[in-house]
């Protein structure tokens, strides 16, 4: 049987695919197994990922001297990805590894993206207050931008939701000033409707 | 409510659909690869929360949605219409979907990233997209402040994302300029201007139904703007390249080319079994005839949406249940048959 690819060398290799439940089957030389992509249709739909996969053959392009081995041991406080498994997987595990790998990561991500600033768009809104200035609440969330439309209803949300995640860690006394947070803005509501 | 892609665009034969693709996290928690399942969670729930009204922006209606609720059928599908990347269907933990109901705008939530937006049109209309996407933007960061680095810009899970956070890309069909021997090293060529071309459908170096993505590479650097005005031209510029060889061929082998139209039309109209890259290929040959006058149709038809229309999680979700080969090859026949327009 001829390859079903070239259709010039003589096939040696039955590949079955199976996806989704529909077997195909495809007779092919050696040649042109090694040379397809197995994957299947619109690998375009995959676009936002291979390239990254490619790319921690790049970052990783200088084999570790002694010093790239010290750099290794670097993790980021705050999500305890490494500079290792940075390397390996070609992503961040918050944005302060950007800061942490700041020196390390430079030339790389001028290699990969010709450019290492950013000259675009400017966030409109930065970091504002938190909810606690609005609601006069010293331990309501944090990180919430309060705009004039962030409404007593939503920071009643936001109370809830860190309510239940204490008491599921039993953190019962954060627990409760949530509790006592979340009571006071409803009877707020209630007087001002 | 009709969707995007079955709006028949009277702009520009050969540019299929325009794309505009943002990534923004929120600077309170960490990217989603690293987030407890609790945390994917809060972050889902407080994201869909401060964006419940999203309608107000400009009086579209939005559908909420979360992935896990979906059957598997119903992501691939969505899949299949560019609302969801691969990546994103496996993805374990919560995920946030809001959808327009036309399908033309789409967040995802807790994805890749915090926030995926996507906008989608038919025809060649970047500009357009991207103004849409910067004033989405704007409202999203009024309540959620952003990851931003003054040198790096919006921080991404990727640091192919990082800066702009933006991709940019229009889908081109190109049946003849793809035929060429030059073709090949076109494509290598777009790297030199940070772009990438590639095919949409097909399989290893093949491709189905001659489609193909340009879209920008580099998103660090560039303004949005520059970004933008750089897909546009160089969409432009292989429009009118195609446009070229077209003609070319309209002179010197119009027997050829309505012979291959009219076949197509019979085929698609009266087979009984239609395989994904037969379909892809005669419904690419019957969209360069029409656009080509060589052929018309009673009632005016988005070929397009046909090509979306015969993908497997589609046909799978219009029969209700699931297709072996031969049943597959049947209703996508069928569903052929029963879409394409009698000839005028």
């Amino acid at each position: 049987m001829l390859c079903e690819n070239c259709k010039i060398r003589e096939a040696n290799i039955r590949y079955t695919e199976v996806i989704n439940g529909v077997k195909t089957e495809h007779n092919l030389c050696s040649q042109c197994a090694k040379e397809m992509d197995m994957g299947h249709y619109s690998a375009i739909f995959d676009g936002e990922f291979p390239l990254a996969k490619l790319l921690s053959s790049l970052l990783g392009l200088e084999e570790s001297s002694q010093k790239e081995d010290k750099l290794q041991q670097i993790t980021c406080p705050i999500c305890k990805t490494s500079y290792q498994d940075f390397v390996e997987h070609s992503r961040f595990g918050c944005p302060d590894c950007y800061h942490v790998f700041d020196l390390l990561i430079g030339d790389k991500i001028k290699k990969l993206q010709g450019n290492d600033s950013h000259k675009g768009k400017q966030p409109r809104f930065r970091k504002m207050e938190p909810v606690s200035a609005v609601t006069g609440n010293e331990n309501a969330p944090v990180g919430m931008v309060v705009t004039e439309t962030t409404s007593r209803a939503e920071t009643i949300t936001l109370l809830k939701a860190r309510l239940e995640e204490a008491i599921e860690k039993e953190e019962y006394e954060e627990a409760a000033r949530y509790r006592d947070q979340i009571k006071e803005l409803r009877r707020e509501e209630e007087q001002n409707g | 409510m009709v969707k995007w892609f079955e709006q028949k665009a009277e702009s520009e034969p050969n540019i299929v659909s325009s794309r505009v693709r943002l990534v923004r996290n929120w600077d309170q928690y960490r990217f989603p690869k690293t987030l407890s399942d609790r945390e994917g969670e809060e972050l889902v729930k407080r994201l869909e929360f401060g964006l419940k009204n999203l309608e107000e922006l400009d009086g579209t209606p939005y559908e909420y949605a979360y992935l896990e609720e979906l059957d598997e059928l119903s992501r691939r599908a969505l899949r299949e219409r560019r609302i969801l990347n691969s990546a994103i269907l496996n993805k374990k933990g919560m995920v946030g979907l809001i959808v327009s109901r036309d399908e033309s705008v789409s967040l995802v939530l807790n994805g890749d990233d915090h926030i995926r937006m996507q906008f989608l049109s038919t025809g060649l209309c970047l500009n357009e997209l991207w103004s849409r996407a910067d004033k989405l933007d704007d409202y999203v960061n009024a309540r959620f402040s952003y990851a931003f680095d003054e040198k790096y810009g919006y921080l991404t899970s990727f640091p192919t994302n990082v800066g702009t956070g933006l991709k940019a890309s229009v889908t081109l069909h190109l049946p003849t300029l793809s035929l060429g021997k030059k073709f090949s090293s076109l494509v290598g060529e777009m790297s030199r201007f940070g772009l990438t071309l590639r095919g949409v459908y097909g399989e290893g170096s093949e491709n189905y139904g001659s489609l193909f993505e340009i879209a920008n590479q580099k998103t660090l650097g560039l303004s949005e703007q520059e970004i933008i005005d750089l897909v546009t031209r160089m969409a432009g510029q292989l429009n009118r390249q195609e446009k070229q060889v077209r003609e070319a061929t309209l002179t010197n082998h119009r027997l050829e080319r309505e012979d291959e139209v009219y076949k197509s039309y019979g085929v698609l109209k009266y087979a009984r079994r239609l395989s994904g890259k037969d379909g892809m290929i005669f419904l690419s040959q019957l969209m360069a005839g029409a656009d080509d006058g060589l052929i018309r149709v009673k009632e005016p038809c988005s070929i397009y949406r046909m090509m979306l229309g015969i993908q497997q999680a589609n046909l799978q979700k219009l029969s209700h249940k699931p297709l072996g080969k031969d049943e597959l090859d049947m209703a996508r026949a069928e569903y052929v048959r029963k879409e394409l327009p009698e000839l005028a």
